[in-house]
């Protein structure tokens, strides 16, 4: 028993050097951030909280690391309902929109304008496309923090090697299936190096899925209105008729389900020439294959066209007044066009202000990495990331379906149909009680 | 030790096989844990390591966290946990096990309740209470549903029951009280089972992850899987698998490496917790 | 051990005075109750409620539904389907899980310095972390880099895509479970070995029973509480424990790795159908209940038969 008391009072003496410091009068709040690429990430946002924490003495915030995007999202909404909400959470940003739906979030419009500024003034810097994932019923719900795109990334030793010019990398779906065709290599039936692999598991396959469907000239869903997709259109049928060649009649793209893991590894040990991945792999590709890749646009059929995606900062509701006050304050420090440009070259992920491009040390940053350079230019191209009523059920929805095509147990047309039939079950409260409620 | 038979030699060497079968994703995750960075992928599945062994991945994933904070942060944790699982797995495997009492039978399947409906599952309410109680943000509140342990329970309770009543009454007749009786007669002669609960109790502790990434906020807070998270969850990235060996490892040694030390009585505690 | 449990029982329990027990017991039984309530009873009474109610629309009430949500779930096809998935996984899991470890057990149960170190290598995947086990098995299950396809290649066979293939992803899940799982079991198994009477088995040597005989004679029948409390261990893994299908598959390729646990944790987070998740919650806790509880029986039975005995 004396053991037992001995580890009892331990545990109190640890429970009491838990309490927590604070500093004085300052204004303790939470930040919730997931960290989305990199350990090193937590670390060096710790490191940035600290930094603000000492310029403002009269701020205390807490950074939590929370995980992956969804994770982050379970437990700030499991904190606001314990009475507990974080002040501001960095969010994926296809998640905004629902939260503000559920009433969840603060609008960020009346903060922005006892800065004195319009809101209109306050979102021009950012890039276009971030816009509709920010601002939506007339009001700003977010600050955009970090940013990515899909991206093509080619083996060029493999483009020389099968005669193709590393140089040109393919403009059309044309150029990319032959392309795709020459680079793949085979040992009779068995294939020995694939020309293209694109990452089926959930989250980076809705996005894929949306970048080739924007680049045949459709939209996925409706930016305007959380409660329409458009799974089970022609452009829609079109990209995915296209992956289920390359793998089931081509058979340049192997089979069934590869998570970003499988894809990242087959490009880099070349069993694979080309790929689709987040801007966000750029500078792990750029770490162990440098010298032997290049990057290049999502090739298009009708249009080019990818949709954004990365994280923003939202604020929680039922926080203090002092605390909303000190969250917009910390809010407004991380996003300085400096500070986005500094976060941006540790992580790879763009900064979502253009006038953060305009600093000298982002400029040099760009000179010196060309493959950066080719993945910005892309953004002039980039649509608003997808987001409906319950994104991710919606989103799922269609890769569950997609999946069945790339297993080969599906037809691309029956796939769709089902999608949007269950897409549209998804939706359906939302619809009936918004579009559909109308008037006696 | 018991001289072998042909057949139980055989037993042994079929195991064995089975055994490195077993062993196998160890031997990779520590090889490939001390893989130096510029090992190219397509060396990452062999079994054999690189010579020589580079700690840069290590190196990395331990710059990547702070696990001198989390080690320290989890170990409190589990032995908290514990501390308090004894108290009160004690107590009510006695009142189990030697008390019949009206209601007894309901009350055990109310316990059984609590192994199936782990906080995980429970993440909203339990974070009301944990709130309620002043407990959010603090190691406390972690530990706080893990302080009753059906497992615990059930497991005393039948090692209880076979200790023999006469040494009870013996100890009533010296004027033990029921706490004097559990110190001294019941708690000594359940070493076993209790050795074995703790180990259990402590591993899956060790290894929660949802639970205490909901509670805990402050970095300094934080536990290990937590840690382990920011290798294995980037959604992302491309994948350093060296250098996710490498933080799996750092998480998982201090358990395996404890193990090690104490197998040989902790087995045996196994073994032995059945007998009188 | 529990499990083990045997010994016979033959003292009546108990020698506090008869009037006071009922005191003693739920004062002893307090903390435990406690804790209980704040943290299980609480929470599934709150299910419960939340269960008969639909999910609110922006700016509304929850609306009442009665059993509505009852009636949804047992029509939903991806219920269906998950609760298909569990049961799949339950039973391969459970029966493989428990033969390995009882297999394990009657190999290892001879202590020597060779079998005390096999009995460590099973039971070290016990303490590594489900997390931390599927973030390595990402790597073996790689198709064609990861070790399983490497290793598989030199003996000249083409491996799956283990987590991507929809008629193998769940089986790549049941066998990293498994692995992870066997061990554990085995050391209950040896524990329970060491409760099989040494009379028994010299009697059965005596009749002539040969060491199948022994085994199907003596040693199951002994180890049938022991069976019934890692079953029911087995059983609470199968619901509770899915860390490594968050990790490989999120449930899919198409819906084929997911499991109650998960189907409940996307009703919650992802349709944010609260009533709904409850709904579900309840139905499959109430099932697991009815199962473990049979287990517990007849955990319960053998322990009082010997105590008649």
């Amino acid at each position: 028993m004396a053991r037992l008391t001995s580890l009892l009072s331990a545990a109190t003496v640890a429970a009491c050097l838990a309490l927590p410091a604070s500093a004085g009068a300052a204004t303790a709040i939470d930040f919730f951030f997931p960290v989305p690429v990199d350990g090193k990430l937590a670390k060096e946002m710790q490191r940035l909280v600290k930094l603000f924490n000492e310029e403002h003495p009269e701020i205390q915030v807490t950074p939590a690391y929370t995980g992956n995007y969804d994770e982050t999202k379970i437990k700030a909404q499991a904190a606001a309902a314990a009475g507990k909400p974080p002040a501001v959470v960095l969010m994926s940003a296809n998640f905004v929109y629902e939260l503000a739906l559920q009433d969840q979030i603060l609008p960020l419009d009346p903060m922005i304008e006892a800065d004195g500024t319009s809101k209109d003034a306050f979102m021009e810097d950012f890039w276009p496309a971030l816009h509709k994932n920010a601002e939506f019923n007339g009001h700003v719900w977010a600050v955009p923090y970090h940013n990515s795109t899909p991206l093509l990334y080619y083996n060029t030793d493999h483009f020389q090697e099968v005669g193709l010019d590393p140089d040109q990398p393919p403009v059309t779906w044309q150029d990319w299936v032959d392309a795709a065709k020459k680079l793949t290599v085979r040992d009779g039936d068995q294939v020995e190096r694939y020309g293209l692999t694109m990452s089926g598991s959930y989250d980076m396959l809705g996005w894929t899925m949306s970048a080739l469907t924007m680049s045949n000239g459709g939209l996925y869903y409706n930016p305007d209105w959380g409660g329409e997709v458009y799974y089970d259109t022609p452009s829609m049928l079109g990209a995915l008729t296209l992956w289920d060649d390359l793998i089931h009649k081509h058979k340049v793209t192997p089979e069934g389900v590869v998570d970003n893991k499988g894809v990242s590894s087959s490009f880099l040990a070349g069993q694979t020439s080309m790929v689709i991945l987040s801007t966000g792999s750029l500078s792990f590709i750029r770490e162990n294959m440098e010298g032997h890749y290049k990057v290049a646009f999502v090739p298009k059929n009708v249009r080019n066209a990818v949709a954004i995606g990365g994280a923003s900062l939202v604020m929680f509701k039922g926080a203090t007044e002092e605390q909303q006050q000190a969250g917009w304050t910390f809010a407004n420090w991380l996003t300085t066009p400096e500070n986005l440009g500094s976060w941006s070259r540790f992580t790879g992920y763009f900064a979502p202000r253009q006038s953060s491009y305009a600093l000298p040390e982002m400029q040099q940053f760009l000179d010196e990495n060309p493959d950066a350079a080719v993945a910005l230019d892309q953004l002039r191209f980039a649509q608003p990331w997808f987001a409906t009523y319950n994104t991710v059920a919606v989103r799922k929805a269609l890769e569950d379906e997609v999946q069945a095509v790339l297993s080969g147990t599906k037809k691309p047309k029956e796939a769709l149909e089902a999608a949007q039939a269950n897409a549209d079950a998804i939706m359906k409260p939302f619809v009936d009680s918004t579009a559909l409620a109308l008037p006696n | 030790m018991t001289r072998l038979t042909p057949r139980a030699r055989l037993g042994l060497v079929l195991t064995g096989a089975l055994a490195i079968l077993w062993i196998v994703p160890f031997w990779w995750m520590a090889v490939a844990a001390l893989r130096p960075a510029a090992v190219p992928v397509l060396e990452m599945g062999s079994l054999l390591p690189s010579w020589p062994p580079s700690l840069s991945s290590l190196a990395d994933a331990w710059d990547s966290a702070d696990f001198p904070v989390y080690y320290l942060n989890t170990t409190v944790m589990v032995l908290g946990i514990l501390a308090v699982q004894l108290v009160t797995v004690t107590l009510a495997a006695y009142a189990f096990a030697r008390l019949r009492f009206k209601g007894e039978r309901v009350v055990f399947y109310a316990f059984l309740l609590q192994l199936l409906l782990v906080p995980p599952i429970f993440i909203v309410p339990n974070l009301i209470t944990v709130v309620d109680l002043g407990l959010y943000d603090r190691l406390l509140g972690v530990m706080a549903p893990y302080f009753v342990s059906a497992f615990g329970t059930f497991l005393l309770r039948q090692t209880f029951r076979r200790i023999p009543v006469e040494l009870e009454e013996a100890a009533r007749l010296d004027g033990a009280g029921l706490l004097m009786l559990l110190r001294h007669v019941y708690l000594p002669l359940s070493i076993p089972a209790l050795v074995a609960f703790s180990i259990v109790s402590v591993t899956s502790h060790w290894n929660e992850f949802l639970w205490p990434l909901m509670v805990v906020n402050s970095p300094d807070r934080q536990v290990l899987t937590v840690g382990l998270a920011s290798f294995t969850q980037n959604a992302e990235s491309a994948s350093d698998w060296s250098v996710m060996a490498a933080g799996t490892l750092l998480v998982v040694l201090p358990l395996l490496v404890a193990f090690l030390a104490f197998q040989r009585r902790f087995v045996n505690s196994f073994v032995f917790s059945g007998l009188k | 051990m529990a499990l083990a449990l045997p010994a016979p029982l033959r003292v009546n329990a108990a020698s506090a005075r008869p009037g006071r027990r009922w005191m003693v017991a739920w004062l002893l039984l307090a903390p435990s109750l406690v804790l209980l309530a704040l943290f299980t009873y609480g929470p599934i009474l709150r299910v419960l409620h939340e269960s008969l109610y639909g999910s609110p629309l922006p700016g509304q009430a929850a609306p009442f539904l009665g059993l509505d949500n009852y009636a949804r779930l047992l029509g939903d096809p991806a219920f269906r389907n998950a609760a298909w998935n569990t049961a799949l996984y339950a039973f391969w899991t459970i029966l493989p899980g428990m033969g390995l470890g009882l297999v394990l057990a009657l190999a290892l149960e001879a202590t020597s310095r060779v079998s005390s170190v096999l009995r460590a290598v099973f039971f070290f995947p016990t303490l590594v972390p489900l997390v931390a086990a599927a973030s390595i098995f990402v790597f073996l299950f790689l198709p064609g880099i990861g070790l399983l396809d490497r290793y598989l290649a030199l003996i000249g066979i083409r491996g799956p895509n283990w987590l991507g293939d929809p008629d193998v992803a769940l089986y790549a899940i049941i066998g990293l479970t498994v692995w992870k799982n066997a061990g554990y079991y085995m050391l209950f198994f040896l524990a329970g070995l060491q409760q099989v009477q040494q009379d028994l088995y010299d009697a059965a040597t005596i009749d002539g029973a040969g060491v199948l005989a022994r085994l199907r004679h003596v040693t199951l029948p002994a180890l049938r509480p022991t069976m019934a409390f890692v079953f029911v261990i087995a059983l609470v893994n199968v619901l509770v424990a899915v860390d490594h299908v968050f990790v490989l598959t999120k449930g899919g390729p198409s819906g084929t790795t997911d499991l109650i646990l998960f189907f409940i944790y996307r009703q919650a987070h992802e349709n944010h159908d609260l009533g709904f998740a409850a709904a579900a919650t309840v139905v499959s806790v109430a099932v697991l209940l009815l199962i473990s509880g049979l287990g517990i029986e007849t955990l319960e039975r053998g322990l009082r038969k010997e105590e008649g005995a």
